[in-house]
């Protein structure tokens, strides 16, 4: 009978509107009650089919049926959305003001920015295989000056430069001490670093007494200047950028010949010039070179069969480039609203 | 060195400045610039003196009738004697910027108007003479700008020079360096000078008597000169490579030592006594007036150049004043020698003075030199000076120096050295670029021969150097080493001190570093025992600071001024650390060799009583000595040992009642507490202060703790808390040890969790709560085991330590 299937159409599409309508779980419950309930209008339009022929009772029976799930259906997903409602009303009168500041402890602490550069680069030479080699502070001149090749009168070794310790020992002025103690009596290859702090008697806005190098030693049958430079570009890439460029310009040490300087292309102009590079596009990295064949004789290295490379550079000026800070002072001085933003 | 391009350009084609900067830089020499900084003389014209004439009121002064290109002539008042009629001269007009800044004005000279000025060298910055104008060249056209017609007033070269290279060290050695880059040919000077007068072995002996300290003198002689201003181009010359005109003989011989290198001294024939030069060692005491004006006593270290009588320079770094050209000057005497570097470089230094001479004499002349110099200078005095040059020299020759004169070039071992496989013909051509000649000998050979002005030039390497020097660094190919693949492990010292930063980060503390310099009040304020090894520090003779003469032995000073100056900064969170090289005095053996003090890594860590909290976090009240044994304990933990913190072995700047040793293995490897207040007030600390201090390489020889696994329990834990009250000086240490002895191996963990004293508690007792849980692995506990155990431990308690539960 076609009145009871409209009827039915009509009863699901008003229950779904009441339903969506519903603003709390009481008026929901009600409007469930009203047409799926015993006495609600599903049941009514059930009781007054019994009335009809079998197979028109059956379809409208079905056809209700189906009406009740959809219904039923509606009504629990209608309660879903008004209980989680309801929570989130109860949670938000808890809410925290999220604009508190966040827990002080436990405070992280700061590692110094030289202590920082050190490891970096002390990593990438152990991954290569380099050794950590160490020496003393306070050293004899035999191994800061003379087994390297610097005899006493020579213009390199300006006195005036260096701390001279009762006894006629002095503060290392550089780590190249560790060189000729590990050197010494022990047969290459060689392959090793030398970190360390050294000092210079010098304190100017650029210079402290006070700084740290780190200088690298390989020593074998085949060693060469291009093996030198090959390393250097990876350690480069390594500390600074993908993008380094190096550059090598002739110059003079006594322990090594040949000798360069390295400088590296700036990365804050990419080469065009800036106050960080006094405009010349190239900061100075270190110094580097072919171990001079005295200085090899020096530490009882046979120079006709061994040869090998060095290279030294500072530690504190990548610090500073590298964390923006402007004078190396700062490193040294101890003020902790420095220390603390790296 | 400093030098005047216009200047150099005599000597060579020079390329693009911009090229010139870039190679000279790859190829060695330093800081390489160029530069326009001389006087700015751009508004100075070229005048002309058409007519001189008497000042009608002034005796001393001129009136003179000036032209200068356009305009009318204009009347000028003019102070200097040398002024005449014709002579081209520098003119500034009215309006014109003088070098010193001022604006020149109209003005009236004792009646007569004024409207310009005719220059001296003084006024234009070029040099001291200001008795005396300026005269240009007769040639220079009119009114020019001065800058036209001096040379090198305009762009100056700089470059730095290694102390290997004093060859290049003057215009001909730059112009060498600068033929080797980008080739050329140099154009020397003319060196003969024309020979009139009499012999000049008639008029003078030289004797070398330090026949090790000169390797060669010559002397040459000019008669009958006027000494007096240097013309205009003399002067600019000099004034671009930093030297001021003094007076046309002693100008000859600074230009010369600029084109070659060679240190030159002029002296007054008539002052030198007996006839005689001699080169000898001075003897102690002997006192010379240098011609700086100081009075210097000598050593018997000083090599000196005296006549029959007296010192009259010290060899290579300055004259005598008994003996200076002046004014009244007629006869001079020139010398051109080669002394030793050393020498020179000694009496630089002991009386801290370095002159161009001692510079180039202490880097090495070329030996080869010294005549050519003295022959150039004797030139140019009687063109500049008039007079006569004596006919010859005298020459006195000395010991001969070590040089290498030729190397034995193995061209394959450079290849091998340097990573290249250049040519021998390759490596030969770049050889001679830099004047070494070379001749083959076998396939990989190169017999070179070694041009006397490269002393520095001593092994094959060296030459390998100036191979890939003038080929070019940057053409060297960049390649990866080769070699055994082998692991490294660092040392032991090393990953314990990495490790400890990264455990005192992890609690919050801020890594310091500082200056290893320490004042002996800062060590005597740490009241430590006379036989303690701290007491005696490593004195260094020429601290930085007067007041710091010492290495730190400890390095507790340093972290308290630390904390100090950071207070004073007004920060309210102050926790920091140090690990840096302590140095002992005491004798102690060194493992760096027995002239050395022993170094060793010490650790020391601070934090001072915070004044602010985080404004609204809830404060924690714990004393700064647990604060700190809680990080020294976590820090040994992460070092891998176990620590104990007995009340034995305090260190005299802790506080005796709220410190502790840190103990491993029976041990003692530091200390932590509160600082001894009269130590905190002696580094004027006004707030609590708590330090640690450890060994590390005491600690590194200890064995470390293995970390094993123990099983866990399934079982279900029981837990009693129980307060017993005791007396208040008993250490809760002893009774957390004593309960868990008697709690067995049920009892896992004893915490307090409690301490009080005050109502409730009587006086002179306190109330320590523990919480105990007890568990075992292979069955759950009985409530009646556990009360068993527990009524044990109230019992011992009670026996023990008179408590009393609560
Ligand atoms: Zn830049």
């Amino acid at each position: 009978m076609p009145a009871g299937v409209d009827n039915l159409e009509r009863l699901e599409e008003e229950a779904c509107r009441e339903i969506a309508a519903a603003a709390s779980l009481q008026a929901l419950t009600e409007v469930r009650a009203r047409y799926l309930g015993k006495k609600g209008s599903v049941a009514e339009v059930l009781r007054g089919i019994g009335d009809l022929a079998g197979d028109q009772r059956a379809r409208i029976g079905q056809l209700a049926n189906s009406a009740k799930r959809r219904i039923e259906m509606v009504v629990s997903e209608r309660r879903r959305a008004l209980e989680r409602g309801q929570r989130d009303r109860t949670l938000g009168a808890e809410r925290l003001d999220i604009t508190l500041p966040g827990a002080e402890e436990p405070r992280a602490g700061h590692l110094h920015p030289v202590t920082r550069v050190f490891r970096d680069m002390v990593e990438f030479f152990t991954s290569m295989g380099f050794s950590i080699e160490e020496g003393p502070e306070v050293e004899t001149e035999y191994h800061s000056f003379e087994a390297l090749n610097i005899p006493k009168l020579h213009p390199a070794r300006d006195e005036q430069d260096t701390f001279y310790v009762e006894g006629g020992n002095a503060l290392r002025p550089h780590t190249s001490n560790v060189q000729i103690r590990t050197m010494t009596g022990r047969t290459p290859p060689f392959r090793f670093i030398a970190p360390g702090r050294v000092y210079r008697h010098d304190l100017s806005p650029r210079h402290y007494p006070m700084f740290h190098q780190i200088e690298g030693f390989l020593v074998d049958e085949r060693v060469t200047f291009a093996d030198l430079k090959g390393v250097l570009h990876a350690f480069g890439r390594h500390l600074m950028s993908d993008d380094i460029e190096l550059r090598f310009r002739a110059n003079h040490f006594p322990f090594t010949e040949p000798s360069a300087e390295m400088d590296y292309g700036c990365l804050l102009c990419e080469r065009k010039g800036c106050g960080i590079c006094s405009n010349s596009g190239w900061i100075e990295w270190g110094g580097c070179g072919m171990i001079h064949p005295q200085v090899l004789e020096n530490c009882g290295i046979d120079p006709d069969r061994y040869q090998g490379f060095a290279f030294g550079m500072g530690v504190d000026r990548t610090a500073l480039l590298r964390y923006g800070i402007p004078d190396i002072r700062l490193l040294f001085e101890g003020d902790l609203r420095v220390l603390e933003q790296v | 060195m400093r030098a005047s391009l216009q200047w150099l350009a005599e000597f060579i084609d020079l390329p693009a400045e911009a090229n010139l900067v870039e190679r000279l830089t790859l190829g060695g020499f330093e800081d390489v610039e160029i530069t326009a900084t001389g006087p700015d003389l751009s508004e100075i014209r070229v005048g002309r003196v058409r007519e001189c004439t008497q000042h009608p009121n002034a005796d001393r002064l001129s009136v003179c009738k000036v032209e200068f290109g356009d305009g009318e002539p204009v009347e000028v008042v003019c102070g200097a004697p040398n002024v005449a009629a014709d002579q081209k001269i520098a003119f500034a007009a009215v309006g014109t910027k003088l070098p010193d800044g001022t604006v020149l004005k109209r003005a009236k000279i004792r009646g007569v108007v004024s409207s310009g000025m005719i220059c001296s060298s003084r006024e234009l910055e070029l040099g001291d003479d200001h008795d005396g104008i300026l005269v240009l060249d007769p040639d220079a056209p009119l009114g020019a700008p001065l800058p036209e017609v001096i040379s090198g007033s305009d762009r100056e070269l700089e470059v730095g020079i290694t102390p290997n290279r004093g060859d290049a060290a003057s215009l001909i050695g730059l112009a060498r360096e600068i033929r080797a880059l980008f080739g050329g040919d140099l154009r020397a000077p003319e060196t003969d000078p024309p020979e009139t007068g009499p012999a000049a072995a008639d008029a003078i002996r030289v004797e070398i008597e330090a026949t090790d300290d000169c390797y060669r003198y010559v002397a040459r002689i000019v008669r009958g000169v006027r000494a007096g201003p240097s013309p205009g181009w003399l002067v600019a010359k000099l004034a671009a490579s930093g030297i001021r005109s003094i007076n046309n003989v002693v100008d000859v011989t600074n230009l010369v030592l600029l084109e070659f290198g060679q240190p030159l001294h002029a002296f007054d024939l008539a002052k030198l006594r007996g006839g005689t030069i001699k080169v000898r060692r001075a003897v102690a005491g002997e006192k010379l007036a240098t011609l700086d004006g100081e009075a210097r006593e000598l050593s018997a270290e000083d090599l000196v150049i005296a006549d029959s009588e007296r010192a009259i320079a010290l060899a290579g770094v300055m004259g005598g004043a008994n003996t200076e050209v002046g004014d009244a000057t007629t006869d001079v005497l020139i010398e051109s020698a080669h002394f030793h570097p050393g020498r020179v470089r000694l009496a630089a230094k002991r009386y801290g003075i370095q002159t161009e001479a001692s510079y180039r004499f202490e880097r090495g002349v070329d030996r080869l030199g010294v005549q050519r110099a003295a022959d150039r200078a004797a030139r140019l005095i009687a063109e500049l000076a008039g007079g006569e040059v004596a006919t010859g020299s005298v020459v006195a020759k000395g010991a001969a120096p070590t040089v290498t004169e030729e190397i034995r070039f193995p061209t394959d071992r450079a290849n091998k050295l340097l990573g290249t496989a250049l040519s021998k013909q390759e490596m030969a051509a770049l050889l001679e670029r830099v004047g070494v000649r070379c001749a083959s000998s076998d396939a990989d050979e190169l017999v070179c021969a070694i041009p006397s002005h490269r002393i520095d030039l001593q092994l094959h390497q060296d030459l390998t150097e100036e191979v890939a020097r003038i080929y070019g660094y940057d053409r060297i190919p960049v390649t990866e080493p080769m070699g055994l693949l082998r692991g490294v492990e660092r040392p032991r010292l090393w990953r314990m001190a990495e490790c400890s930063r990264d455990a005192l980060v992890a609690a919050g503390l801020i890594e310091c570093q500082t200056l290893p310099f320490l004042n002996a009040d800062w060590l005597a304020a740490l009241q430590l025992d006379a036989d303690d090894p701290r007491g005696r520090a490593v004195r260094l003779i020429n601290p930085i600071r007067e007041e710091e003469p010492l290495l730190r032995t400890t390095l507790l000073p340093s972290i308290l001024r630390l904390v100090q100056q950071n207070r004073s900064r007004q920060l309210g969170r102050i926790e920091v650390f140090e690990l840096a090289r302590l140095f002992r005095a005491d004798g102690a053996p060194s493992r760096w060799g027995p002239s050395l003090p022993e170094e060793s890594l010490g650790l020391a860590a601070a934090i001072a009583e915070r004044e602010e909290r985080g404004l609204w976090e809830a404060p924690t009240l714990l004393p700064l000595f647990f604060k700190l044994k809680g990080i020294a304990k976590k820090l040994l933990d992460q070092l891998g040992y176990v620590a104990w913190f007995p009340s034995a072995s305090l260190p005299p700047y802790l506080h005796p009642g709220a410190a502790a040793a840190i103990e491993v293995g029976g041990v003692v490897v530091g200390s932590i507490g509160e600082l001894h207040p009269d130590v905190a007030s002696a580094f004027g600390l006004d707030v609590g202060c708590a330090v640690m201090e450890l060994d590390l390489e005491g600690l590194v020889v200890l064995p470390q703790q293995q970390v094993r696994f123990h099983k866990v329990s399934r079982q279900p834990s029981v837990r009693r808390d129980l307060a017993v009250v005791v007396d208040v000086e008993q250490p809760a240490g002893e009774v957390i040890e004593a309960i868990r002895k008697t709690g067995g191996k049920d009892l896992i963990s004893v915490e307090l969790f409690d301490r009080y004293a005050g109502k409730g508690i009587a006086k002179g007792r306190t109330s320590l709560a523990f919480r105990l849980v007890f568990q075992r692995y292979d069955r759950t506990l009985r409530d009646e085991e556990v009360t068993k155990t527990t009524d044990r431990i109230v019992k011992m308690l009670a026996h023990r330590f008179k408590g009393e539960l609560r």
